[in-house]
């Protein structure tokens, strides 16, 4: 599943096959199972999913925490496997942060410094240029408990880029903070990457902070990439109804392809509705199947204000949420045994839309995905 | 391929092998190797070549042959029971009444009510014959003024009584323990619904602290069948398993016998505590609490008074023989006339005169116990908290064996296991720290237990990934965070060390008698001024100690002793 590299690419970290089988008392759990990626130098590379999906086994795999059943790891060239975690050379921000609660922030961040046995003058000058790097220069005496959970996040941070890294590793680093200071550290830490040009791994639950931080994300599930890419091919183009789903808001309808030519689909509705599309890509044109599931994001449906116009679906307005920046619309469409709800969003309010009035329902072809009827199942499961 | 193998073995971390697998062969070696052999020999006949063919059950038929030990046996068993009954009759309504009512002086209530746990048992025991016995200062005033005497305590009555009085404070605390954490919205759930305050107190609050009376009741059943001071001092002919196998050690040097009755004594506990179990699982309740509301307090005027006169009087009477041993022992000639008639140091002089070594092999015997418990004990939490293995409740369970048998087994089986074979060690020193160091091990092992599974193991990771080696981790982290574990356990197993009597009594040699021995046989000799003047110096000792705990930690005493 994994996008094709092109060859300029450069490919530092490679995980080929990577297994992972945790053996209790009576029973076997696979948390990988043939996992293959490739991160490239320099690039911040999310994992993501729900819990259970095996994210943090990697990660604690490419450490060097958990050893993998079977598969490889290499970083630049050499079999990561084979060497013991203190030696691997990586940076690691923990979820719980795991500072060390006996030790002042100083030294703290000079821990790695001083298992390195640098002299102690380039141990001080490396600590204070991080600390101020973070912007937590004045805390160096203190202890980790006296600090902010954003503080001492940046400590974590600090403390595992003060030795330069090769690979920069980190787990679920902000699902401690509250909401605002989420925002402003994923900020935070994407300034720092980039400044510190270190190659970086990050796990994440969250798929708008994936979104917003990543170069490029795997979405996981039940211990397999799902599918590999940057944030707007994951985000417009999914390769599943699972990543579609799992990513942002979706609509999902079930429908029959009843022609497929060059520039035009036709599809018919379970409420025998009828929608062409003009100008359809060639994926969609080569659309095997007869019947499939269409998708397409709240924010790429368009609404009006009366039913009965060409080429869309009908629908009941149930009621409409004002978000601010977004206002959206929960529509009632009558969609085979149950009636079925359908998310649009608009940047404002649309004259004539309100709630319990009839509307019509459209989307232009560039914005639809087809996915196979045997992809159905995935639907219930999210 | 020579190259290649010592390429793995340096990209593998040899030394955590190294550390953790010596700690694992001192297990075997001290515990289980000791423990086996005392199994395998009270199946042999005194003077056989330990052998397959020479096993026998002769040392286990003079249970159904001798009268001595058929009742000691019966002994053993009764006192057991009483002690559990007594003590349960003491704490678990001194324990309502402390967290339940508004009884005034708590906090003093709960650190007086744990010092008989720290203060040696059989110190104060002789005090209640010299109170309540016959030629007792009590009975003195009572055949005076009323003419007539009390019955005479001395053999079962005084053995159960001053047991009881030392070992309430388990039920005590843990019943407290237990009433404080319960959810007090379940107790007003009940009311709302109707219950009056008895039937919410036998319908609920009762219920949800039987565990832990449960848990309580057995540690009591198994320190009062275990005892060896007691009822040595105030037994007279009533013999117990511990007393009987002390005489078949120093009486008769038969060792199989010894230990045959101690296998028997060890089924009792081990009954016992399969017996506590099954009242455990079936009755295991977790509450849990959303909020950390406060137990809820009853206002009741007449619980408040009766609770002050209760709790008053409980910890009077269970202190009662250690401030006899202090009062006394600045006495000359007393007891023995009805009125102390001369204050003096003179005791004290005589002691130091003649007493300064059992002193000082006590503190270098208990100390040296005390550092190799320390040591041994964290490494083998580390194992058994950080290490996940299959087979490790096995490794738990051999580290706490010693915590559940019996002093005077444990010395037993140490004697039997050193003074033969391959490793002689009776008569020395080392003997004496091999016993007190496995049966305080699951004081420091339980504690730093805790402490290490309150740290995070991202923290360890952390420094890993640092750079850190196994070695350097262990050192720089792990140690440092796990500090407050092991010196809370360290101060615990020095200071119970100090008083420890049961497990020295079958090792000691003349050469290396400690302050209990030398106080024992004072008393043993009627020689009470300079045996209660020891007796206050342990005391002190012992208390110092803790009060250095509380300082040191910041901790409460009746906290420390909650964790063992």
């Amino acid at each position: 599943m994994a996008v094709p590299l092109k060859k300029s690419d450069n490919i530092t970290l490679s995980i080929r096959n990577l297994s992972k089988i945790f053996k209790g008392r009576d029973e076997k759990v696979v948390a990988l199972d043939e996992v293959s990626l490739d991160v490239r130098e320099g690039e911040l590379f999310t994992l993501l999913g729900p819990s259970g999906c095996g994210k943090t086994t990697t990660l604690r795999c490419i450490a060097g925490f958990e050893k993998p059943t079977s598969g490889k790891i290499h970083f630049l060239g050499r079999d990561y496997t084979a060497i013991p975690p203190f030696r691997r050379n990586i940076g690691m921000v923990f979820q719980s942060y795991a500072l060390f609660p006996h030790l002042s922030i100083y030294e703290n961040v000079a821990y790695g410094l001083k298992t390195r046995k640098l002299p102690h003058r380039e141990i001080e000058e490396k600590v204070d240029s991080i600390l101020r790097m973070v912007g937590l220069e004045a805390t160096r005496h203190r202890k980790s408990s006296e600090l902010s959970g954003g503080q001492q996040q940046r400590i974590a941070l600090a403390r595992a880029l003060v030795y330069n890294p090769q690979l920069l590793l980190l787990d679920e680093p902000l699902s401690n903070l509250d909401a605002k200071l989420r925002v402003y550290m994923r900020e935070e830490i994407r300034r720092i990457q980039k400044q510190a040009r270190v190659t970086t791994i990050y796990v994440t639950h969250d798929q708008e902070e994936a979104l917003s931080i990543s170069d490029r994300i795997a979405v996981m599930h039940a211990g397999r990439a799902s599918q590999v890419g940057t944030p707007d091919e994951i985000y417009e183009d999914p390769n599943s109804i699972r990543v579609a789903a799992f990513i942002g808001q979706a609509n999902f309808l079930e429908c029959r392809v009843i022609k497929q030519a060059r520039e035009s689909l036709v599809l018919t509705f379970p409420s025998a509705e009828k929608i062409t599309l003009k100008g359809i890509s060639n994926r969609l044109w080569d659309f095997p199947h007869p019947e499939g599931v269409l998708f397409v994001r709240p924010n790429h449906m368009e609404i009006f204000p009366r039913p009965g116009k060409a080429n869309t679906l009908r629908g009941k307005v149930k009621f409409i949420l004002y978000l601010g920046s977004v206002v959206r619309h929960f529509i009632e469409v009558f969609q085979g045994r149950a009636p079925q709800e359908v998310l649009v969003d608009t940047d404002r309010r649309i004259k004539g839309v309100y709630e319990g009035e009839e509307v019509a329902l459209g989307f232009h072809a560039d914005d639809i995905r087809l996915f196979p009827p045997d992809q159905k199942d995935q639907l219930q499961k999210e | 391929m020579a190259g290649s193998l010592k390429e793995q073995l340096r990209k593998i971390e040899l030394t955590p092998y190294l550390v953790l697998g010596l700690t694992l062969i001192i297990l075997l070696v001290f515990i289980v190797y000791p423990l086996s052999r005392v199994v395998f020999n009270s199946f042999l006949e005194s003077g056989d070549v330990p052998a397959i063919k020479n096993l026998t059950l002769a040392n286990f038929s003079q249970f159904s042959r001798s009268t001595l030990y058929r009742s000691a046996l019966l002994n053993s068993l009764t006192v057991g029971l009483l002690c559990v009954l007594f003590s349960c009759l003491l704490g678990i309504p001194m324990a309502y009444f402390v967290a339940k009512t508004e009884v005034p002086f708590k906090t003093a209530f709960i650190t007086l009510g744990t010092l008989p746990l720290i203060l040696p048992p059989f110190v104060g025991a002789y005090s209640w014959i010299l109170l309540f016995g016959r030629q007792g200062v009590v009975n003195y005033f009572l055949s005076e003024l009323f003419g007539f005497v009390l019955p005479d305590i001395y053999g079962a009555p005084g053995v159960i009584i001053a047991m009881s009085m030392s070992y309430y404070p388990f039920v005590f605390l843990l019943t407290y323990g237990a009433l404080l954490s319960a959810d007090p919205c379940i107790e007003e759930s009940a009311e709302i619904m109707g219950a009056s305050r008895l039937r919410v107190i036998r319908t609920v609050t009762l219920p949800l602290v039987i565990p832990s009376i449960a848990a309580s009741a057995l540690i009591v059943f198994m320190r009062a069948v275990g005892n060896f001071g007691v009822p040595a001092l105030l037994g007279g002919n009533f013999y117990v398993l511990p007393t009987l196998i002390y005489f078949q050690v120093t009486g008769f040097f038969n060792l199989n016998t010894a230990g045959a009755i101690a296998l028997v004594n060890v089924a009792m506990v081990g009954i016992a505590i399969i017996l506590s179990q099954y009242v455990m699982a079936r009755r295991s309740y977790v509450t849990i609490t959303g909020t950390t509301q406060a137990a809820r307090i009853s206002s009741n005027r007449i619980l408040k008074w009766v609770g002050t006169a209760f709790c008053l009087g409980v910890i009077f009477f269970s202190l009662l023989p250690h401030m006899t041993v202090i009062f006394t022992s600045f006495t000359e000639g007393w007891a023995g006339t009805r009125y102390p008639t001369k204050f003096s140091l003179e005791n004290y002089r005589r002691i130091f005169q003649f007493c300064g070594t059992p002193i000082k092999n006590s503190l270098f015997l208990a100390t040296t116990a005390t550092l190799v418990a320390a040591v041994v004990g964290t490494l083998l939490s580390y194992i058994s908290v950080r290490k996940r293995f299959r087979g490790r409740w096995i490794l738990d369970l051999t580290v706490m064996l010693p915590f559940i048998l019996p002093g005077i087994v444990v010395g037993v089986a140490i004697l039997i296991g050193f003074s033969s074979g391959l490793i002689i060690l009776s008569g020395t020193w080392m003997i004496m720290v091999i016993g007190f160091f496995i049966r305080r091990m699951p004081y420091i092992f339980r504690s730093t237990a805790a402490s290490l599974s309150q740290i995070d193991v991202a923290v360890e990771e952390a420094s890993t990934i640092a750079g850190a080696t196994w070695a350097t981790t262990f050192l720089k982290i792990t140690l440092p965070l796990m500090a407050p574990g092991i010196l809370a356990g360290a101060i615990i197993s020095f200071s119970t060390l100090m008083g420890e009597l049961s497990t020295t009594i079958i090792l000691y040699s003349a050469r290396w008698k400690t302050i209990t021995v030398a106080i024992i046989e004072f008393l043993f000799s009627a020689t009470i001024g300079p045996a209660y003047a020891l007796g206050t110096i342990l005391i002190l000792m012992v208390l110092s100690a803790i009060a250095l705990a509380n300082r040191l930690l910041g901790r409460k005493m009746s906290q420390m002793f909650k964790m063992v």
